[in-house]
């Protein structure tokens, strides 16, 4: 706003005081001085005009529905705090139906999602074109530009890629935002795996390291014996992060050139004398054998060999220890191991995750339950084992880290198995209930919620009902 | 649009309108809590009433129950907040639509409805007399609290006609007069030695503080607001501006006051102190200019003046006088805390007769305030203006409508420059205007930063502390939204949004 120049003046008097710069020809010069002030403070806010000021570009118009009232509602209230943890809940299911966010919401959503990265993935699907709109204005926002659009992006007939072919690949592997450009592959991937890999081979060099860690990520979906050569040359990528990922698909191959040089390794290192494993830890760390995954510098506190020894059991291909070791797993996990017990245990569950080995999960769970090994197991079992433990194991941190493990939605078995767990502590230690009941409201199938309303009038339990209502219900809205 | 139509749905409060009734944050948290269908039974709503058992701790369930016309509350529990989260949880129930449509009230609930409306006939009746203190647990959209609730809440209180009444009112103008005179040598004062000198909080507490002794508590609270005017690099012009105000007002009293000689009742040591600085006279005529509209400067502008220095005014006076009929559209409202007190600012304005109004409450931090207005929501009532030269705080005197406050969409706007001299009018009136509600029509964020609104005829820019208004942003996505704001001479505080589906935005 312009000052008139008279009001400037007055200014800079007041500002040094009439004492030193005298308003000319007056008895009062202050209160002269405060007077005129007055005048043109009211005149200055009463005659304020209109600005000039750009309009800011309209956003592009939206090509999804967006949510119904209800809906956009609920996630207002679980944006403003109620039942904060439903939050990635309700973005996947919007997300599923394609379906968007209205635009007011925005702002929050995208502020949480710049602190939260687990919940951006949806993001790109339900903040329509407003959202990349907004992202375009805050570059607090700008991760959303690479955050995929389509919710099942579609893979064009004949898309094609014939290896070697000269076929064009589509536009949006060309040209797209590195969201995009991920869940074209992935959608490739799982209808024609072969065609995703000779893609992404295509262009391997020419795509930045995020990007190329991003794509070997995919391929972990239909990973097959075919893919090992790529993943080989991929071991002598710059990004370290690539080389971890390339090592850790591998290790999922039994019969790649990685586990190969793994079980040499390894064969040399255990033996069984006297019923039990005597082990040998490796004293150094080569080039070749950080060139397959293992990292040479151990953590603080961690000592060398014990660091190399648990990092190359768990990159070691679980079929090769029935073969050296001439046990079952079931065995093997029961055995006393010399001195090196604690590192070789766990370098198995690592594996027994890292390669999704049902069998080894298994045993090792009945040995030691942890929440990652029930994740190995198939769905079925997983809640039949779990409902087990729960109902042998008494309410303590374990028991909740285990059915972190179990992913949603459970089933009966599973969610009787922890309604009566509460009941049975509810008289006993309510104050121990908060972690579990919450854990049983977002994870038992939210279509179970009346059962649990019938079940009993303790408090917890109906506490377990009220969250289970609250997602059939957002669940109904959504769909 | 048939806006008769559009009244006789019962439209639900979206669950912003419902958040903001909620006395503090922790109500909220507290109410989202209770607000699932598990713990409701027996909930029902009506076209005006909204009621239902709440599950609690105890054996017996809480009833809580809501008269949505006005809205007021009633819950058994033994909470003190106002209104309690049960009745807020019950309205978010309510407002995400799990509560069922029903004829007839449950009985209790009835029960108390009836009691309520019988005494607000009987209140009704009573016209113009004073509203019952009684019933301001009720949430009645009278509320109490004066300008100076703060430090001077016990002069505040309407004092009847009698011999000590009178005299106690005597000395209050003598000390305020002096009061007002001691300000004018301060305000001298800082402009002899510079304004430079001026950059101290301390000063200005001391000085609040002998005004409050003086029982002028509205301008010592300008004056102890006025450290938020050196946060920017223009405060000289800032301050400057706020001490010719200040200024402006203690002459204006000055001037206007009949019997106020300021010789005969200013502390004579301290004008001798002073020396030169002779407060009576002085060339004051042209800085009282811009109010000077018409001949012998009116007894509207004294109340104004008057106001502003921190004279109560009785409610029942307020009430007294000629009511305002209209369809208000409540546009937002904001709450700021002061020494302990939270005021809370609600706008209004109204369809027909285009006025706009204020509705102050206040009460202790952490205590209910005053939620019976709610934003987006227009109610048919009757308004009561505080007298003055350029009247705007007002007082819901009576609601003539019984169906739940209705969201009849976006309220009429006005052009960029229909607002400007809308604020030219108001400043014309009273120069201490320093908040005045409007409504754009069709704007867009604009300007470098997005910190401006635009419509075809120019922009406004908006007040430094309100950052960069993403919500209102994604909400306009470049398209011409109508707004509510707050005009301050800092730049627009927005208030709510109408998005292109009538949506209420609070901002």
């Amino acid at each position: 706003m312009n000052a008139p120049p008279e009001w400037e003046e007055l200014v800079s008097t007041a500002l040094v005081g009439t004492d030193r710069r005298p308003l000319a020809g007056t008895a009062a010069p202050e209160a002269e001085l405060l007077e005129r002030a007055a005048v043109q403070t009211v005149r200055m806010r009463a005659g304020r005009r209109p600005l000039a000021a750009e309009p800011v570009a309209a956003a592009p118009p939206e090509d999804r529905p967006v949510v119904s009232r209800p809906a956009a509602d609920r996630l207002a209230r679980i944006l403003g705090g109620e039942q904060p943890r439903l939050l990635p809940e309700w973005l996947r299911v919007a997300a599923g139906h394609g379906r968007r966010v209205p635009p007011h919401l925005l702002p929050e959503l995208l502020d949480q999602a710049a602190r939260d990265r687990s919940i951006r993935p949806h993001l790109g699907v339900l903040a329509g074109n407003r959202g990349r709109w907004l992202a375009g204005l805050n570059p607090a926002w700008g991760f959303l530009l690479n955050e995929p659009t389509a919710p099942v992006p579609t893979v064009p007939a004949g898309a094609g890629v014939v290896p070697g072919g000269s076929g064009g690949a589509p536009d949006v592997w060309e040209l797209g935002a590195p969201g995009d450009r991920r869940a074209f592959l992935a959608a490739l991937r799982a209808a024609d795996p072969a065609a995703a890999r000779s893609l992404l081979a295509r262009g391997w060099a020419k795509e930045t390291p995020d990007d190329r860690a991003a794509f070997l990520e995919i391929l972990a979906d239909r990973l097959s014996p075919d893919d090992e050569p790529f993943l080989e040359a991929a071991l002598d990528d710059r990004r370290r992060e690539v080389r971890q990922l390339a090592a850790d698909l591998l290790t999922r191959l039994p019969g790649s050139r990685l586990a190969a040089r793994m079980a040499e390794r390894v064969t040399g290192w255990f033996a069984v004398e006297d019923g039990r494993i005597r082990v040998t830890p490796p004293t150094a760390c080569d080039a070749a054998t950080e060139r397959d995954g293992i990292r040479a510098r151990p953590p603080h506190g961690t000592g060398e060999r014990s660091w190399w020894l648990q990092q190359a059991v768990a990159r070691t291909p679980l079929g090769v220890w029935p073969r050296l070791l001439g046990r079952p797993p079931g065995e093997l996990v029961r055995m006393r191991i010399t001195d090196w017990g604690r590192e070789v245990m766990a370098g198995w569950v690592r594996a027994a995750v890292l390669q999704g080995d049902p069998e080894w999960a298994r045993e090792l769970f009945a040995h030691d339950p942890l929440a990652d090994l029930l994740a190995v197991l198939p769905a079925a079992e997983r809640e039949r084992v779990a409902a087990g433990f729960v109902r042998r194991h008494g309410l303590d941190g374990q028991l909740i880290m285990v059915l972190g493990g179990a992913a949603a939605p459970w089933g009966p078995e599973l969610a009787s198995a922890v309604l009566e767990k509460i009941i049975e502590v509810s008289g006993t230690q309510p104050w121990n209930l908060g972690e579990l009941t919450r854990l049983a409201g977002e994870r038992v199938d939210p279509a179970l919620y009346g059962e649990a309303e019938r079940l009993s009038p303790e408090p917890p339990v109906q506490e377990v009902a009220a969250l289970l209502r609250f997602r059939y219900d957002m669940v109904k809205e959504l769909s | 649009m048939g806006l008769a139509s559009v009244r006789d749905v019962t439209e639900r409060w979206n669950r912003d309108q419902v958040l903001a009734l909620a006395p503090d944050a922790s109500s909220q948290k507290a109410a989202q809590g209770v607000s699932s269908p598990g713990k409701w039974s027996g909930a029902g709503v009506t076209a005006d009433a909204l009621w239902g058992e709440c599950r609690g701790s105890g054996s017996k369930p809480y009833l809580a129950c809501v008269d949505l016309s006005e809205p007021a509350y009633r819950c058994s529990c033994p909470s003190r907040k106002f209104p309690c989260k049960h009745a807020l949880g019950l309205l978010l129930l309510w407002s995400a639509g799990g509560v069922p449509d029903a004829a007839e009230p449950a009985d209790w609930a009835a029960e108390w409805l009836d009691r309520r409306r019988d005494r607000a006939a009987r209140t009704a009746v009573r016209a113009s007399a004073p509203a019952g203190g009684d019933d301001a647990g009720d949430g009645e959209a009278v509320t109490g609290g004066e300008a100076g609730a703060g430090r001077a809440g016990g002069a505040a209180v309407a004092a009847g006609p009698g011999p000590a009444d009178a005299r106690r009112a005597a000395q209050r103008e003598r000390r305020v007069a002096a009061g007002l005179a001691e300000l004018e040598r301060w305000l001298a004062d800082r402009v002899r030695q510079g304004l430079a000198t001026s950059r101290r909080h301390d000063q200005w507490d001391d000085l609040a503080k002998r005004l409050v002794d003086a029982q002028a508590p509205a301008v010592a609270g300008a004056v102890s607001r006025l450290g938020a005017v050196l946060t920017g690099d223009d405060w000289p012009a800032r301050l400057l501006g706020e001490y010719a105000l200040l200024h402006l007002l203690a002459v204006a009293h000055r001037r206007l006051t009949p019997a106020a000689d300021p010789a005969g009742t200013a502390v004579g040591p301290a004008d001798a102190t002073v020396g030169s600085v002779d407060p009576s006279v002085g060339p004051a005529g042209t800085a009282v200019g811009p109010a000077d509209a018409g001949g012998g400067l009116d007894a509207a502008l004294l109340r104004t003046v008057r106001e502003r220095v921190g004279f109560p005014v009785a409610k029942e006076e307020v009430l007294a006088g000629e009511p305002v009929r209209d369809r208000w559209d409540v546009l937002g409202r904001r709450d700021t805390e002061h020494d302990r007190i939270t005021a809370r600012r609600v706008w209004l304005r109204g369809r027909s007769t285009g006025r706009a109004a204020l509705v102050l409450s206040f009460a202790p931090v952490g205590q209910a305030l005053d939620a019976s207005l709610v934003t987006g929501t227009t109610l048919d009532a009757d308004l009561a203006f505080y007298p003055g030269s350029c009247p705007l705080r007002a007082l819901v005197a009576a609601r003539h409508d019984h169906a739940p406050g209705v969201s009849a969409g976006p309220p009429p706007g006005s052009t960029v420059d229909g607002a400007l001299d809308e604020v030219a009018r108001a400043l014309a009136a009273d120069p201490w205007t320093d908040s005045w509600p409007v409504v754009l029509d069709a704007v867009v964020p604009a300007g470098s930063g997005l910190r401006a609104l635009t419509g075809p005829d120019g922009a406004l820019a908006l007040h430094p502390a309100c950052g960069t208004p993403w919500r209102l942003i994604a909400a306009s996505g470049g398209h011409p939204l109508t707004v509510a704001a707050e005009w301050t001479p800092e730049g627009l505080r927005p208030l709510t949004a109408w998005d292109e589906e009538g949506r209420v935005i609070v901002l």
